[in-house]
């Protein structure tokens, strides 16, 4: 089930690590639990967003290619 | 006893306690680690070391330099006031047995550093970028090297100033390792860091 | 004390040896250290001076090992250290200084006010004042290398879709990006990013480089904290995998700091060091000189200025290298002033530019850099880092330059693709035999 975003990132163009940098601003603004959807181009962010997630202690709901753009679902929990 | 050979104790009792002092800041120092680079070097560490204490120390070879031009050659000509004083001291003993050329050379020497380190002192005092970035110890310091600079140059002019000369000299020797004439010793240090840094990366020298 | 002030002083103590204590010590306060500070030419109020923000690290540091600033602060400027002096510290050494190295240049005592804001980094990181969005990259960093089984089937299937790119580009449908190749003679580390990954593709595969790709990017984000075991185990990760693969060189991206780290700060962490490392552009500047690329400066035509990043040119020895690279392949070079050793940080150094909350701070620090970019007249900007890219970039935003910034190595790409193209619709070269060789 898809879940709905509580704040919609734009984050094409920008390189690394200004999506993980931009994340981490953002992630402060929802509450937690709350969901971050982001659509990125670089492809590091395949890399970038698993790991700091990972090293943050939130969640990767998803994360995915849609052609030239990647598009990831993060959710707050701490 | 004279006045004059009780304070020639004295000064050599002070030079005792400057290089104990010196010594001890040294021990301090190199006890310190030292963590040389492993790595691969790109260009040559003595050349950068030798840039360091030479062509790099010119008025000219840095921005800084080349900007406060006439700052840099006043510290300069006071350094070369204190080694004056230095000398002067060294030699003070046998003073009457010396040449002319001598005297004339210690009074010219010692009056330029005096000189420098009055101005030296002005500018701490009225800029305020200097005055902003000191500590009553940065004025004792300037203050204290300067007044023996005069006296080693009022010792050149009449031997009557020697007991002056002496106690100044004590004084400033009982100071360099607790106050911040100390950076004479780090200087050798820094520099040679610096030459070495840049030296192994072909970046000066 | 605090427990935080006794972690910050332990971690400062660990810091300290002779180089540190020497640069600590030997600060005359003659103050013209000042304008060779970018952020001081920027903002000249004299808080900004190098020497001022070293004062800070020297007021405790007098307070705990000079006898006169024990017995007597107030004579030589000593205090305690306070929590308040840690934010105050963070906001200097993170904030305030890129590291650039510029006043040691222009100090006569050479005082490397730089490796004092280093081990002010390292104290704040032991005291849990470091930046917060530094900690993270590094830390996801590390993540990368502890999940690795996870990533690798994400990673492998972008750099197919490059490889796609690279055989467009290139017209060789054989054209590889090989990943994890053992007994590869080259292990290129890029950036996380395609940005940096293809056109050195594009560059091996011009010359027949035997390489492979990293599995890791090349930034270290524990190196800005000055946490050395961070910064290590960032590090191990790439030096783990180059003696697994067995390669015989490291070539590096264009990333200044990278360069630092595995250039010449590894072989001081690791026992076994075994291989060269290079940038990327000193390899290219070695095959530009060997005549192995086919460049046309043509594709290139526009005026073009180089930034020479603190962590390459000044810090790093990397001064020529750019120029050969550039005099091949733009119509138009033309050097900032100052440049080279003297040139000014981009203002965006030293993990700055990974911290939102300073954006308008290294906007301002920016401004010297703005000015020399403006009096070459330069179109392009190009920079051999991606922080300073990054930087120049939003320099560029922020104050209309109407420049646009690039990589080296795209401008090489740039002028071989040129060349290639050239060759192939070009007639052939008519044969031209000497009388002699007929007679
Ligand atoms: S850092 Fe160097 S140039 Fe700056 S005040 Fe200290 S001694 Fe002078
Ligand atoms: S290292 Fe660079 S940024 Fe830091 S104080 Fe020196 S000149 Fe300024």
């Amino acid at each position: 089930m898809e879940v709905k975003p509580d704040l919609t990132l734009d984050l094409k163009g920008l390189l690394c690590p200004m999506p993980v940098v931009k994340i981490n601003q953002a992630i402060k603004n929802v509450p937690i639990g709350g969901v971050i959807e982001a659509y990125a181009t670089d492809p590091g962010v395949m890399a970038d967003i698993p790991a700091w997630c990972r090293s943050t202690g939130n969640e990767l709901v998803t994360i995915e290619k849609q052609d030239k753009v990647i598009r990831f679902v993060v959710r707050r929990l701490k | 006893m004279s006045a004059t050979t009780l304070w020639g104790w004295i000064v050599l009792i002070a030079l005792g306690l400057c290089i104990g002092g010196l010594g001890w800041r040294l021990y301090g120092l190199l006890a310190r680690p030292y963590r040389p680079d492993r790595a691969q070097p790109r260009g040559s560490a003595w050349r950068g070391i030798v840039y360091a204490f030479t062509w790099g120390m010119m008025p000219w070879a840095k921005e800084s330099t080349r900007r406060h031009f006439l700052p840099y050659v006043r510290g300069v000509l006071f350094h070369l006031g204190i080694f004056a004083t230095l000398a002067t001291l060294a030699v003070s003993p046998w003073r009457s047995a010396l040449p002319a050329s001598i005297t004339m050379a210690g009074l010219v020497f010692t009056g330029i550093g005096a000189v420098g380190g009055l101005i030296g002192i002005l500018m701490r005092i009225f800029d305020e970028r200097l005055r902003a970035l000191s500590h009553p110890d940065d004025y004792a310091a300037v203050v204290l090297v300067t007044v023996w600079q005069a006296a080693g140059m009022a010792f050149w002019t009449d031997p009557r100033w020697t007991a002056a000369f002496y106690a100044l000299s004590a004084l400033t020797l009982i100071a360099i390792p607790l106050t911040k004439i100390r950076h004479c010793i780090y200087f050798f240090f820094s520099r040679f860091f610096f030459g070495l840094f840049y030296g192994r990366r072909a970046v000066l020298g | 004390m605090s427990e935080r002030i006794q972690q910050a002083l332990t971690a400062f103590e660990k810091s300290l040896d002779r180089r540190l204590l020497a640069a600590l010590e030997v600060c005359a306060r003659c103050g013209i250290c000042a304008e060779s500070c970018h952020v001081f030419a920027a903002e000249p109020d004299f808080r900004n001076a190098p020497a001022a923000k070293a004062e800070a690290v020297r007021r405790f540091y007098r307070r705990l090992h000079d006898p006169i600033g024990r017995l007597f602060p107030w004579w030589v400027g000593a205090k305690d250290l306070t929590e308040a002096d840690l934010e105050e510290l963070a906001e200097i050494a993170f904030g305030a200084c890129t590291l650039c190295r510029r006043c040691t240049m222009n100090c006569p005592m050479g005082v490397d006010t730089a490796l004092i804001m280093r081990a002010t980094r390292a104290m704040l990181t032991a005291a849990g004042k470091a930046p917060e969005m530094l900690t993270q990259l590094a830390d996801a960093a590390i993540a990368r290398e502890e999940n690795l089984e996870f990533f690798r089937e994400f990673y492998i299937d972008q750099i197919r879709e490059l490889e796609r790119e690279l055989q467009e580009q290139t017209g060789d449908p054989d054209a590889r990006i090989p990943v994890e190749k053992a007994g590869a003679e080259i292990l290129y580390v890029a950036l996380s990013g395609a940005h940096t990954i293809l056109p050195a593709a594009v560059l091996f595969h011009a010359v027949g480089a035997d390489w492979t790709l990293s599995m890791f990017e090349a930034a270290n984000y524990g190196y800005f904290l000055a946490d050395l075991q961070r910064a290590r185990a960032i590090a191990r990760r790439i030096v783990d995998e180059a003696r697994r693969l067995g390669v015989k060189e490291i070539i590096l991206a264009e990333c200044g700091h990278a360069y630092t780290v595995l250039r010449w700060e590894a072989p001081n962490w690791f026992e076994d060091f075994p291989f060269r490392v290079r940038s990327i552009i000193e390899a290219a500047a070695e095959w530009i000189q060997q005549g192995r690329l086919p460049l046309d400066p043509s594709a290139n035509p526009e005026p073009v200025t180089y930034h020479d990043s603190c962590n390459l040119g000044r810090n790093g020895g990397l001064l020529e290298e750019p120029r050969i690279i550039l005099r091949a392949v733009v119509q138009d070079f033309r050097e900032m002033s100052p440049n080279r050793a003297e040139n000014f940080c981009c203002g965006g150094g030293a993990g700055l530019v990974a911290v939102p909350e300073w954006y308008e701070k290294r906007m301002r620090a920016g401004r010297r850099k703005v000015e020399q970019i403006r009096q070459t007249g330069a179109r392009i900007v190009a920079a051999s880092c991606d922080n300073c890219r990054l930087q120049l970039g939003d320099l560029n935003d922020y104050y209309g330059l109407g420049i646009r910034v690039s990589g080296l190595i795209d401008l090489v790409v740039n002028a071989y693709l040129a060349a290639r193209r050239m060759k192939a619709t070009a007639p052939a070269a008519p044969v031209r035999v000497s009388v002699q060789e007929l007679i």
